[in-house]
């Protein structure tokens, strides 16, 4: 092998950085600017998460953990607004929202500005309530699974909770019908296994990062979630629920941006192989 | 009102697409503009976790007081007893309240683990059904997901010399191996959150900023002077370097 | 004290002791009031840090500290005094700091990309390995590659359901067990680094 084609392979290997991020954004803004509206397939822990909602009977209570922060809001903030279009929507059901992150009251309020439940005749202490941050993770979690009102008598703003019909018969694990997560931190996702299933086998919906997926998959195996999806799956809530927003829009995106990645990959194996075969022949 | 209203808008979306664009300067080079962005990242975000602290202490810890439990004198006592660990003499007193929360989670934490996190994942394994299957493939996969559960777990057993090597070195390797497909997995899928993320950002910035008067002008602006910043300090006209004593 | 509170949660979980429920339910909501009071630790901390930087006028530092306190000194009289649920918390909360949380998370999608570019390579079989699955899952992750190209959908749920779950559980499980024995541990008073520095004596 010439001298000439060495460099090649080895160009190829050390590609420089700025490149592949240049290549990158490209891949993003391409599908931003000029949306294709490619093809988006539901799977079936979506399609489970839609159906155990959708059996809820009404009158039915759901805890919701908003435990995702600022920078886990792009990911699980547009799954979490899907669903939140679904309850309402569907209406009979009581939200009661906790936060076991600092952000989440923060984010209840954007995701609750971008629903606008009143739009479904929802009002606030009567469909649903955010309690607030609770402080500790698991201390919390156990602590309003055993009796929420002896840790909290307030809303978030704290307005007394005894003049909100939403909370009427809410007691603690036992007296909800279901729990949603949506989280970026394992200590919560876990953590409602821990305080919440096991005790009082609640029924749990858990909504993580996609990169936390793998860590949580046991716990689904072993039926301790009834569903367990990822916020990069928003795109096939949405159009479930029939309201495409961010999720749908972010689809052409992905396809794109891993289309390239494995390009990446390929490339880079490549480069790696025939640099070795170009040494051996040298 | 309304045009107060407006602006305040306006100069939020300006102000975080600013901060969007520093915070992204530094995956090409580390610059002023993203130091000064993560220092009010830092100072911001330890701000909210004291109005978070304040609220939880006031609405879980000072209403019941107020409302006539007295007992949460103590509480309130062993709380502010936590930041006696600053104290050059008396930092030993925080171990007491310290104690406490340790010992509020172990117990909380250890009581479900076992279930949770043992007997649950054993019960789940051993009920995989491997004979009487009528699908092979189905058979197939749960006997291959049964072994790789055994050896992953004999794999992080250190107690015994020797337990890890000659022929009993197999299983080690069946766990390694299985352990790269996890981890190749997570890898791919860490990916896909960051996608996610990113394309949270650029969407913010197309479809709330781009539209803003003035943002198409100063974009380019912007980025000019990042990449002006992330020059070395011996070509750029000005500032001029400090020479070092 | 460690070992009494541990005890007494314990021994409601798993007996029906009178009186403890109670006592129980004290202790979480007493673990909760403490954890908000740590929650101000790390405010402490960077003021004592920063302070330092200011008043020794650290090079190439110190203008930042100052940035930094005043953001802290800021939010925290905003949100005190105005309440965290009112409209100027909320300006200020997605001026600043949802705003750049948001992209300093994302900003590691580069570094994987570039990851992805550098360290997935066939170097030795278990890298091999490594490469395969997840040059697997990034296709099937393509929206339109997983509906195009079926083949893709069956080979990753069968990679997760699969090796990566029972590998995942193995994990779990060995790190339970490791979370049960350093409970004990600190139980029994052998683990001490909680308790942080030590006293004369101590030492």
């Amino acid at each position: 092998m010439s001298k000439q084609e060495k460099n090649i392979w080895e160009k190829l290997e050390n590609l420089p950085r700025e490149f592949l991020y240049g290549l990158l954004l490209i891949a993003f803004i391409v599908p931003m600017i000029n949306p294709m509206g490619l093809p988006l397939p539901v799977t079936p822990e979506v399609k489970k998460w839609y159906d155990t909602i959708e059996a809820l009977p009404s009158g039915a209570a759901i805890i919701i953990d908003q435990g995702y922060s600022g920078g886990g809001e792009p990911e699980c903030g547009p799954f979490a607004v899907a669903v939140y279009h679904h309850i309402f929507r569907k209406g009979g059901l009581r939200v009661i929202g906790v936060a076991t992150t600092q952000e989440g009251p923060l984010l209840w309020d954007k995701a609750m500005a971008e629903v606008n439940p009143e739009k479904y005749g929802r009002k606030y202490g009567v469909d649903y309530i955010m309690l607030g941050y609770f402080a500790g993770v698991e201390t919390a979690m156990a602590a309003l699974g055993k009796d929420l009102r002896a840790l909290t008598s307030t809303d978030y703003k704290g307005a007394s909770l005894d003049q909100y019909p939403v909370m009427q018969g809410i007691k603690g694990a036992t007296t909800v019908n279901l729990l949603i997560c949506y989280t970026t931190g394992g200590d919560q996702s876990e953590g409602w296994v821990r305080q919440w299933y096991t005790p009082y086998k609640t029924p749990y919906l858990c909504n993580v990062l996609a990169l936390m997926m793998p860590t949580m998959l046991p716990y689904m195996k072993a039926g301790q979630i009834v569903s367990l999806t990822s916020g990069a799956q928003a795109g096939q809530m949405e159009s479930l629920v029939k309201v495409p927003a961010r999720g749908i829009a972010g689809a052409d995106v992905m396809t794109f941006t891993e289309i390239l990645v494995s390009a990446f990959v390929v490339v880079g194996n490549i480069a790696y192989f025939g640099r070795r075969a170009s040494k051996k022949k040298a | 009102m309304a045009i107060a209203m407006d602006l305040a808008s306006v100069t939020s979306i300006w102000l975080a697409a600013l901060f969007t664009i520093w915070a992204y300067s530094y995956t090409f080079r580390d610059n002023v503009w993203f130091k000064f962005a993560e220092h009010i990242y830092v100072g911001a975000a330890a701000g909210n976790l004291i109005v978070l602290g304040i609220d939880n202490v006031i609405r879980y810890g000072w209403l019941p007081l107020t409302k006539g439990s007295m007992l949460y004198i103590v509480v309130f006592l062993l709380g502010i007893l936590l930041y006696s660990r600053y104290h050059g003499k008396y930092f030993w007193i925080s171990r007491f309240p310290l104690a406490l929360m340790v010992g509020i989670g172990i117990g909380l934490s250890m009581r479900s683990t076992v279930t949770s996190e043992f007997i649950a994942q054993i019960q789940s394994t051993v009920t995989m059904k491997v004979l009487g299957v009528a699908d092979p493939w189905t058979a197939f996969s749960n006997l291959v997901f049964i072994i790789i559960t055994l050896c992953v777990v004999y794999f992080f057993v250190f107690t015994f010399p020797g337990i890890h090597k000659g022929n009993l070195g197999i299983i080690s390797k069946i766990a390694r191996y299985s352990m790269m497909a996890a981890f190749g997995y997570s890898f791919a899928n860490g990916f896909l959150s960051r996608v996610t993320m990113i394309f949270g950002r650029l969407d913010f910035l197309k479809s709330q900023w781009l539209p803003l008067p003035g943002a198409m002008v100063a974009l380019p602006i912007v980025l000019v002077l990042l990449v002006y910043a992330m020059l070395p300090a011996e070509k750029r006209p000005w500032p001029k370097p400090t020479k070092s004593k | 004290m460690l070992s009494i509170a541990a005890v007494i949660v314990m021994a409601d979980y798993f007996l029906k002791i009178p009186g403890t429920s109670a006592v129980v339910t004290d202790l979480q909501n007493w673990g909760v009031i403490l954890s908000a009071f740590a929650l101000g630790y790390g405010a402490v901390n960077l003021f004592y840090v920063h302070t330092r930087h200011i008043s020794r006028r650290t090079p190439g530092q110190w203008p930042y500290s100052i940035c930094l306190l005043v953001m802290l000194v800021l939010f925290s009289v905003v949100g005190v005094s105005l309440k965290y649920t009112g409209p100027e918390y909320q300006w200020l909360y997605n001026s600043t700091l949802f705003a750049l949380s948001a992209t300093i998370y994302s900003s590691t999608g580069f570094y994987i990309a570039s990851g992805c570019y550098r360290a997935l390579r066939a170097r030795n079989s278990e890298a091999a390995i490594l490469m395969i699955v997840g040059l697997i899952v990034l296709l099937k992750n393509a929206p339109a590659l997983a509906v195009g190209v079926p083949i893709l959908v069956t080979m990753e749920n069968w990679l997760s359901s699969v090796p990566t779950t029972s590998a995942q559980r193995g994990i779990m499980m060995g790190a339970a067990l490791g979370a049960i024995a350093l409970g004990v541990r600190t139980m029994i008073g052998r683990e001490t680094g909680f308790l942080g520095r030590l006293t004369e004596a101590e030492r």
